[in-house]
């Protein structure tokens, strides 16, 4: 058995199968075969949701809901083989939605209280500067930050980003370009320390 | 976005930084260095040192739990007629439907109604010469035509 419940034997099979085949499988009520789909997506969708959440506890749920809804109606996907990109489009929408609504405080919201160990003249360590990093990415507007993901963290294609964006190829240059001007500018005053860190810190 | 000499090599770097791995495939052999090359490598750096979040324990199988409970909303359900315990009653209504029309096929053919029918519909006019004359005054044409044309 692995880790989600299957049998060793259906992995097998089922990783052979294209995503179109998964999908009328998953349609005629396979689970297994939305397993599949499952283990060969979960992990990107994931983390889109997660940066453009900036690390929110709610990343699972929104990850979760993107899933969910390719359950219930498989044949929504034209195109099979668009399915990833389909999945990173609604996971990407029900963030955007989420941050168009009040928000309620979280555990994960607001600055970190300081590390009373830190000095302040000491280098930061890599971990330190991730999480700065990833509080300025956070902070982008969201087309910014979804063609950044796509592209940048995902390695998709400026032609698949800009499909499930809905966009043309030269609106998400733009967005990509904006995106990293608006990063430099937002750490234009830790920038030097930054890029020292990487230097001297392990990581 | 501000243009070097070059302005797609600066466009390039800009929206995907100096690691031309990174750049649409069909430019990645474009020649020369953008005016904004090194702003694009400190930024890939800093772009580099953003978190890579792993999928938090158990939350593939979790979501699999969910779907198992999840009814599939597109599901077809085949159309099925009611089936009717009195099926030979729907031809009921169309029995005196079809005894009108077998009686009003055998009155026509008898001829029994003709009289109830216009002249136009009998043939009454085309074969009678008298009835002619009566509608049209067809038989005193000539006589008519004797007194005023000549």
């Amino acid at each position: 058995m692995t880790r989600d419940g299957r049998n060793a034997e259906d992995v097998k099979d089922f990783r052979q199968m294209t995503d179109g085949t998964l999908l009328q499988a998953a349609a005629a009520r396979d689970p297994a075969a939305f397993a599949e789909i499952v283990s060969r997506y979960h992990q990107p969708v994931y983390r889109l949701v997660w940066r453009m959440t900036g690390g929110s506890a709610d990343s699972e749920d929104i990850a979760q809901e993107a899933f969910v809804r390719l359950w219930r109606n498989p044949a929504q996907v034209r195109e099979a083989a668009a399915l990833k990109g389909w999945l990173m489009r609604v996971a990407s929408n029900a963030v955007i939605d989420r941050s168009r609504k009040p928000r309620h405080s979280g555990i994960d919201e607001g600055p970190e209280p300081p590390d009373p160990t830190a000095r302040p003249d000491a280098p930061l360590d890599r971990a330190q500067a991730a999480r700065i990093v990833d509080g300025r990415l956070a902070a982008l507007p969201d087309r910014q930050k979804l063609a950044l993901s796509l592209v940048y963290f995902e390695g998709m294609t400026n032609i698949d980003a800009a499909r499930v964006m809905e966009v043309s190829v030269e609106a998400v240059e733009s967005l990509l370009a904006r995106g990293r001007r608006s990063l430099k500018e937002s750490l234009s005053g830790e920038w030097r320390d930054l890029l020292d860190g990487l230097g001297t810190k392990g990581r | 976005m501000e243009y070097g000499k070059d302005n797609r090599l600066d466009q390039l770097l800009q929206s995907y930084g100096a690691d031309r791995t990174r750049w649409p495939e069909a430019e990645r052999q474009r020649p020369g260095m953008g005016e904004s090359e090194d702003d694009a490598r400190a930024i890939d750096r800093l772009l580099s040192l953003a978190s890579v979040p792993d999928v938090p324990d158990g939350a593939a199988a979790r979501l699999m739990q969910r779907i198992a409970a999840e009814p599939q909303g597109a599901e077809i359900i085949a159309f099925r007629p009611r089936a009717k315990p009195w099926s030979i009653m729907r031809y009921v209504a169309a029995l005196p439907l079809a005894a009108s029309l077998a009686l009003g096929i055998y009155l026509g053919a008898q001829g029994s109604l003709d009289f109830m029918l216009p002249t136009a519909v009998t043939g009454e006019v085309a074969l009678g010469d008298d009835v002619t004359d009566e509608l049209g005054g067809v038989g005193e044409a000539d006589a008519y035509a004797e007194e005023n044309l000549t």
